[in-house]
């Protein structure tokens, strides 16, 4: 089972570090999580999604990577449900 | 349920909080149970500063020791310690410094981890 990285600030970066190392990880940004910086994953290599209401929330709808996939809160809870999750949130 | 491995991971700083002692109880507390479960206590970010040798112990000193009775070693990840300018000469004897990679394989390790 891949392993579900649930990221906000302020911890989110000890997540992303692991994160860059773990090839089947899947990275969900949440609240003040949008802000951070997900370059460091190598973008597109692994599948990076953006909780979409706090991405509209913080004006970033259209700042978010490319590579980021706003996701609702639906989306969200099958994500969680499917996978182990890894909590830095 | 069944016995489970767990990661029990600390994020927070000591002091100005109740996160580097609550965790401490709660991974004592994972032990516990009739399912015996077990337990890796990683510390990450600032939670590392945790494992300098003369942070005061004293509101966290039982759980340490259960612990170590249970055989479970404090690990601490040794990019956080570089990142802060901490050397391994100043940690407590009780902590093993792990690099990332080995934190990695404590969390596919575990069945499930819960961060303080």
């Amino acid at each position: 089972m891949a392993n579900l990285y649930l990221i906000d600030q302020p911890f989110g970066g000890n997540g992303l570090a692991l994160a860059q190392h773990d090839d089947e990880a899947i990275i969900v940004l949440i609240q003040d999580g949008v802000n951070l910086d997900v370059s460091t994953l190598g973008n597109g290599h692994k599948p990076v999604y953006a909780v979409k209401k706090d991405l509209e929330r913080r004006g970033l709808t259209d700042q978010a990577a490319r590579s980021v996939k706003p996701i609702d809160f639906g989306e969200l809870v099958d994500l969680i449900v499917g996978h182990k999750v890894i909590n830095f949130a | 349920m069944g016995q489970r491995h767990v990661l029990v991971t600390f994020n927070h700083a000591p002091y100005g909080s109740i996160y580097y002692t609550e965790g401490l109880r709660a991974a004592v507390g994972v032990t516990s149970g009739v399912d015996e479960h077990t337990v890796d206590v990683l510390y990450l970010g600032e939670g590392v500063r945790f494992a300098l040798r003369d942070v005061d112990r004293r509101d966290s000193a039982r759980y340490l020791a259960t612990l170590a009775s249970f055989g479970a070693k404090l690990k601490v990840e040794r990019e956080a310690l570089a990142e802060r300018g901490i050397e391994e000469a100043d940690l407590a004897e009780d902590v093993e410094v792990i690099d990332r990679r080995q934190a990695l394989e404590l969390v596919r390790r575990a069945d499930l981890t819960i961060d303080f």
